[in-house]
């Protein structure tokens, strides 16, 4: 055992820097333009009009069942050879973007259906409009539905990055090819690349969890809101049970 | 407090203006004709209480009111402006008319990611009442539903009678010049309903206009000025709740009043 650690580590210690930076900006920018997309695409099949509902579903089923591999090498070889030659930052984040918007998008489509129609009433017999009914009513609602799947595919979002060590991104996993290209130490390598991705990985999902169940509670997350709620703890001081009370209560 | 919460009552006892007039009102769903030329009245500072069996066109006909519901023929007119005629929308503004009609849901459908003080601010700020003034107001609600004690819970946290106050609440924060209830009591346990009945009679006590179907025979007789008899999609009877209830001329009336035994 004592032979496993020899890399001289330290020698690599900006370079993995940087490989850890871009492969928390392919993620950061991937996931968010899949969100905005997968947004689109769901409520492209939550539409009225047929052939908008046919153009999302067609999308969804074909990102949905090619591998994200093929999608990589389509954008990064595929588009070069046919002229569209992009850099490996755009090629990487475009893939990933095409490929979670469509998990994503089914995602989104069930919580927003899911929300109650009665909702949707609710909100109309108190005059809002379409879109006031949407951000204030049914979109905190999906969000709570849909938080869970989209935290998850976040953190896969983030696993799957290190297969654009295909087309040398130079983020993580290209990095740990490049060092055991150098030092010929595979086992070492790989271990300490994979416990970065684990030390990525591990806090973030549990940091999510603590986000599901915030807002799960209710916990008012907006500044808007916590100010709203403040104000009104204020005004409602009188009436609101005391603490002497509650105990009361439980005795 | 310095504001009163329910609509000022401005006009004179003997002036009858109707704040709701349908007339010939039909609407069918998948062919099958759920309102059949129905004509209804309600004046400012009334309580009509509309009846019958479920299925038979009231919940159809009140969601007309507000449109909810798009009638195929009639008009419906509110607070004096035609908002529907023959099967279209006359209404430019349907966020304005809404605000004027507050609705109360059988199953209360308040915002469940929203404490009940928040469920009451929300439209208000939407039409441009200041966040103070909206806050205020809707604590001055929550108090006189007697709910305020429960002001920061969550709905699914209330009872459900509790529910239904802050849903009662809700609907008059934007000052509606009429309410529309939609059997506020059918999902509510007796204790509940008494709770909410309660506000009720308080709402009619200070002149509050009212649209309301219900099951609640005896709630009815005692707040209504007229009862309306639905079956089949068409007003089979309406009057005074001492004629429609006590004396029907209709044998339906007779017929559907005798299935809750004695009405009173």
């Amino acid at each position: 055992m004592s032979g496993l650690f020899q890399v001289p580590w330290s020698d690599y210690r900006s370079d993995l820097l940087d490989a850890l930076w871009r492969t928390v900006s392919y993620t950061v920018v991937s996931f968010v333009g899949a969100v905005l997309l997968g947004l689109a695409v769901a409520l492209l099949r939550l539409s009225k009009a047929w052939p908008a509902r046919a153009v999302a579903a067609v999308y969804t089923e074909v990102f949905k069942n090619v591998p994200l591999l093929a999608i990589i090498f389509l954008t990064y070889f595929g588009l070069a050879s046919a002229g569209i030659r992009l850099d490996v930052f755009t090629a990487g984040c475009l893939s990933l973007v095409v490929f979670y918007a469509a998990y994503l998008s089914e995602i989104f489509r069930s919580a927003i259906g899911g929300v109650h129609a009665g909702q949707t009433e609710a909100g109309e017999a108190l005059g809002l409009g379409r879109a006031g009914i949407f951000v204030h009513v049914v979109l905190p609602q999906a969000v709570r539905q849909a938080l869970p799947g989209t935290n998850t595919m976040l953190v896969d979002l983030l696993k799957s990055t290190s297969l654009l060590v295909t087309v040398s991104a130079a983020e993580l996993m290209s990095e740990g090819r490049l060092i055991t290209s150098e030092t010929f130490r595979a086992l070492e390598v790989y271990l300490v690349i994979s416990a970065l991705y684990f030390a990525l990985c591990y806090p973030l999902s549990q940091l999510l969890l603590l986000l599901e169940r915030k807002v799960r509670a209710g916990v008012p997350l907006s500044p808007r809101r916590r100010r709203r709620v403040r104000a009104a703890r204020a005004l409602l001081a009188a009436d609101l049970p005391t603490a002497a009370d509650r105990k009361e209560a439980v005795a | 407090m310095t504001e009163p919460v329910t609509t000022a009552k401005t006009a004179p006892v003997a002036r009858t203006e109707a704040v709701i007039r349908i007339d010939g009102l039909s609407k069918s769903f998948d062919g099958r004709l759920v309102l059949d030329d129905v004509s209804l009245e309600v004046d400012r500072g009334h309580i009509v209480s509309v009846i019958g069996q479920s299925g038979g066109g009231k919940t159809t006909l009140m969601r007309c009111v507000n449109l909810l519901e798009r009638p195929d023929r009639g008009t419906v007119e509110v607070a004096g402006e035609v908002v529907h005629a023959d099967g279209r929308t006359v209404c430019r503004d349907l966020p304005r008319l809404r605000r004027t009609v507050g609705m109360v849901f059988q199953k209360f459908h308040l915002f469940p990611h929203l404490t009940a003080v928040e469920n009451i601010v929300l439209a208000q700020r939407k039409a441009g009442v200041p966040e103070p003034d909206a806050l205020e107001r809707a604590v001055a609600l929550l108090r006189r539903v007697g709910v305020a004690h429960r002001g920061l819970a969550l709905p699914d946290q209330l009872s459900g009678g509790e529910q239904q106050r802050v849903a009662i609440a809700r609907a008059l924060a934007l000052k509606p010049e009429v309410l529309l209830f939609d059997e506020p009591t059918s999902s509510l346990d007796p204790e509940s309903t008494r709770e909410v009945l309660t506000v009720m009679r308080e709402l009619a006590a200070d002149g509050m206009t009212m649209l309301l179907v219900t099951h609640e025979l005896p709630f009815a007789r005692e707040v209504s000025d007229h009862i309306v008899f639905v079956d089949g999609g068409r007003i089979v009877e309406a009057g005074p709740p001492q004629e429609v209830l006590d004396r029907p001329a209709q044998a339906r009336t007779r017929e559907f009043l005798s299935s809750y035994g004695d009405p009173s």
